[in-house]
């Protein structure tokens, strides 16, 4: 079978293990590519202005060198590796970049990637921390300034029935993501989550109309194939900070477990929220970008201006979708898990603990400095876990 | 009192004005709790930048810092059991020190149902609000989110935007951005009413803010004189005389005319042409928070000759701008957040520096302070204080050859910090700085 014939599972395996594979080919064609970091840089925007979306990600396998001349060794090692590979030339077929106000460290990344990469275009999406009316209209404020140095960019005019097109074409995207994810509901599941990593990270390296197709295929190769996953005693959902690489999964579905769900920014956290139809398309990705999107990076509360706190009413608002996870695909035990220096996922870890014990589901928070080698001592303790939803 | 002894506490020169400034600020601690058990409301509050502090003030709420009481919790040596506690509590280990001594802190008080014993300093009140800013780090918002396990307070978060250094400059931006913190602040004012059941004193509002400004004012151009050589005033009296501008929790006309006293004794040594350490040989840039409870290498430093002439960026007043057509107090408020947070941006951009906060300013002062090198002091369990320093770095080298030395500690956490290590980087880095002034006065730079 050659390169160009592999299709859905093994296609999506293929970009996964060479993610500028088929971005290299598009900007052969004279198609532009732009590099956005995490979820933040809205991609119907990019799409609108028929420019190829590519999420910047790292590389587990990779040792982190280059990076260390810019960046210290005690910040997030994702966006450390992400940087280092910049700096190495992986992300050279870029037009430019997009980046967000993600995090502190996504912040400071950025400015930092502006000064040593020097994009040909460079955009920083600075995305409120509160969900208020305010912070709406402030993140709207942003997408039209974003828009206008796309258009001084690019020397076109965005029309709003293209930014309303690309807005359909990516909820059809989310609908395929939820329909994928939907398979996992049976038991056994009908996709590992390995391979939903792959798919994923192929999704987000390719532009969103071969990704529509990508994902058809899959689907219906899942529900055709005999050779899925095996029924395992354990379905777990998988918690935290970015996963971009399979090798966490492997492990843990090499101890007896099968990955049925996540909450992941290369996961569900990325695909289930659609945008809303609205007059205006910016006020229905403004609310999409900064309202829907579950990350901790935003502040959420119960209830707004509440005069009283109720610890788990609050943790209700800010984790209750987990819970529905949890119920929907059958889940039996949870793992928490987050790279070293990941400060917003880190405050997280007892809060989202409690609300799981709350709830009577077995959960286990694991922590990792984003190399392989790190994993090893963690498999035991997943699989003490295991043992222990008995 | 041995010769040696003498000789180190006489290494710097400390105003004597900061004396009476600084009791002013410890006794707004034991006024905080006393102000509390007498039935004020007390908020805990993330250093905000002025921008919540003023509406606080005007409601009457007494206002807690628990970053300003983690450093005050290390420098008594009681913060270590607070740590472990918050470790104890599931909270990873790598998270900010100051955050990880508040946790167990209320963790303790929790479990105590009053305020624990070895608190120092009367410890912090139980608090009716916790309050948020979106300033800097991620910390400032997910920290007190985190304390709903032990407090039943409501959590508020005020916004902060944070443009680009080029985005910065695109027409409307400033406007937008300083609309919606007046904005957000209102919505604030209204939550902040049904919360107290009392009403804004608009008036006293206006007062307040305008007295931030001034002490703003006056602790800025202070500072700047510190660019005459020898440099009046050295760092140590800088970060034990901040408090009164970064954490306004006492009367500000007060710490008002505390800083007019203080900038009457820097003027005076600038005249007489005093400096804060009597040989100055290398005038110096400090980055980052200092290591608390490890001050006296100042005084060592000092001794060879160093003085620390100017610092972080966060910790400075915003450059002065005319706030007179401003009528709404409000608007003056978050005017002026908005001026710390985004004063150097357009030069920032004419010297195409991207980081215009943080690390932008280093570059400048490096200048205008004619310095000949730094001392960074990352903080391993903050990453805001840590991730710009080696770029930070990189610049001051490649652009002006003023060298720096990093060396590894922590605000809380006593372990990580190397005294040893960081004396023998010393000695390095004196001969980096003697070199590299050599190269700049072949470059033709003025320094």
């Amino acid at each position: 079978m050659t390169a160009e014939e592999k299709k859905g599972i093994a296609r999506a395996k293929e970009i996964y293990q060479d993610r500028a594979l088929r971005a290299k080919e598009l900007k052969a064609e004279g198609k532009q590519v732009m590099g956005y970091f995490c979820l933040y840089p809205v991609l119907e925007v990019l799409t609108a202005f028929d420019i190829a979306p590519f999420r910047i990600l790292g590389d587990m396998k990779e040792p982190i060198t280059k990076a260390d001349a810019c960046l210290p060794t005690v910040v997030c090692p994702f966006v450390r590796s992400a940087f280092d590979l910049g700096l190495k030339g992986r992300y050279d077929f870029f037009d430019g970049v997009v980046m967000c106000h993600s995090c502190d460290i996504g912040e400071k990344a950025s400015h930092i990637w502006r000064i040593y990469l020097d994009p040909s275009y460079y955009h920083f999406l600075d995305t409120p921390h509160t969900v208020h009316k305010a912070a709406q209209e402030q993140f709207k404020g942003q997408l039209e300034d974003f828009i206008k140095t796309l258009e001084s960019f690019t020397g076109k005019e965005l029309s709003t029935d293209k930014l309303k097109e690309a807005v359909e074409i990516y909820n059809r995207q989310r609908a395929l993501v939820r329909e994928l994810y939907d398979l996992n509901k049976s038991d056994p599941p009908l996709v590992s989550g390995t391979e939903i990593i792959e798919i994923m990270v192929a999704l987000m390296s390719i532009p969103v109309d071969e990704g529509n197709d990508l994902l058809k295929q899959v689907i219906t190769e899942a529900k055709e194939r005999s050779d899925g996953p095996q029924k395992k005693p354990y379905r777990l959902l998988v918690w935290g900070s970015v996963i971009d690489n399979t090798a966490l999964i492997e492990m843990i579905e090499s101890v007896g477990a099968n990955v049925v769900m996540d909450d992941t920014c290369v996961g569900s956290r990325a695909y289930f929220p659609v945008v809303e139809t609205t007059d205006d398309p910016l006020d229905g990705l403004a609310y999409r970008y900064l309202v829907e999107l579950k990350c901790p990076r935003t502040f959420w509360e119960a209830e707004y201006g509440e005069t009283k706190k109720d610890y788990i009413k609050d943790l209700d608002s800010r984790f209750g979708y987990v819970k529905d996870y949890i119920k929907e695909w059958d889940v039996n035990g949870v793992i928490l898990q987050s790279v070293r220096y990941c400060d917003i996922h880190g405050y997280e870890v007892p809060g989202i603990g409690d609300y799981l014990n709350h709830n009577s589901l077995p959960n286990i928070y694991i922590e990792h400095d984003y190399s392989e080698g790190a994993l090893a001592p963690l498999r035991t303790r997943v699989q003490a876990f295991l043992e222990l939803i008995g | 009192m041995s010769d040696e002894k003498k000789k180190k506490k006489k290494a710097i020169n400390r105003l004597k004005t900061m004396y009476p400034l600084r009791a002013n600020i410890d006794k707004g601690y034991e006024r905080s709790v006393e102000a509390t058990k007498a039935g004020k409301p007390t908020a805990w509050s993330m250093v905000n930048w002025w921008e919540a502090d003023p509406i606080l003030k005007a409601m009457d709420i007494e206002i807690v810092y628990p970053e300003n009481y983690g450093a005050v919790c290390a420098a008594f040596g009681k913060a270590q059991a607070f740590l472990d506690r918050s470790d104890a509590e599931g909270f990873p280990t790598h998270m900010c020190g100051y955050a990880r001594n508040c946790i167990g802190y209320a963790a303790k008080m929790k479990e105590l149902g009053e305020i624990p014993s070895e608190a120092p300093m009367g410890g912090m009140p139980k608090p009716m609000l916790l309050l948020c800013s979106g300033a800097l780090c991620d910390a400032r918002i997910k920290w007190f989110q985190a304390l709903g396990r032990y407090l039943d307070a409501p959590v508020w978060t005020v916004e902060m935007p944070h443009p680009g250094v080029e985005e910065s400059q695109m027409p409307g931006v400033r406007e937008k951005a300083i609309d919606f913190m007046v904005k957000e602040l209102r919505e604030f004012v209204v939550f902040l009413e049904r919360l107290t059941g009392r009403k804004m004193d608009w008036n006293k509002l206006d007062e307040i803010a305008n007295d931030l400004i001034a002490i703003n004012k006056i602790w800025y151009d202070l500072n700047e004189m510190r660019k005459v050589r020898p440099c009046p005033m050295h760092s140590r009296d800088f970060w034990t005389c901040m408090n009164a501008s970064l954490f306004p929790a006492g009367d500000p006309k007060e710490a008002l005319r505390l800083y007019q006293d203080m900038y009457d004794e820097v003027k005076q040594r600038v005249d007489d042409k005093i400096g804060a350490v009597a040989n100055e040989k290398y005038r110096m840039i400090f980055g980052e928070l200092p290591p608390w409870h490890a001050l006296k290498i100042f005084d060592e430093l000092a001794e060879r000759g160093w003085n620390f002439v100017i610092e972080s960026w966060a910790y400075q007043a915003p450059k002065p701008m005319d706030y007179s057509k401003i009528s709404d107090p409000i608007e003056r408020i978050a005017t002026q957040t908005y001026q710390w947070l985004t004063g150097y941006f357009e030069d920032a951009l004419k010297e195409k520096e991207y980081m215009g906060y943080f690390a932008y300013p280093y570059i400048e002062w490096a200048r205008t302070f004619q310095c000949d090198g730094a001392l960074f002091h990352p903080l391993i369990t903050c990453r805001t204080a840590t991730n710009h320093l080696i770029l930070a770095q990189d610049r001051l080298l490649s652009k002006w050859n003023v060298p720096a030395m990093i060396a590894e500690g922590d605000i809380v956490d006593l372990n990580l910090f190397d005294y040893a290590d960081t004396m023998r980087k010393a000695e390095v880095l004196e001969e980096m700085m003697d070199h590299h002034k050599k190269v700049r006065q072949e470059r033709g730079l003025e320094w």
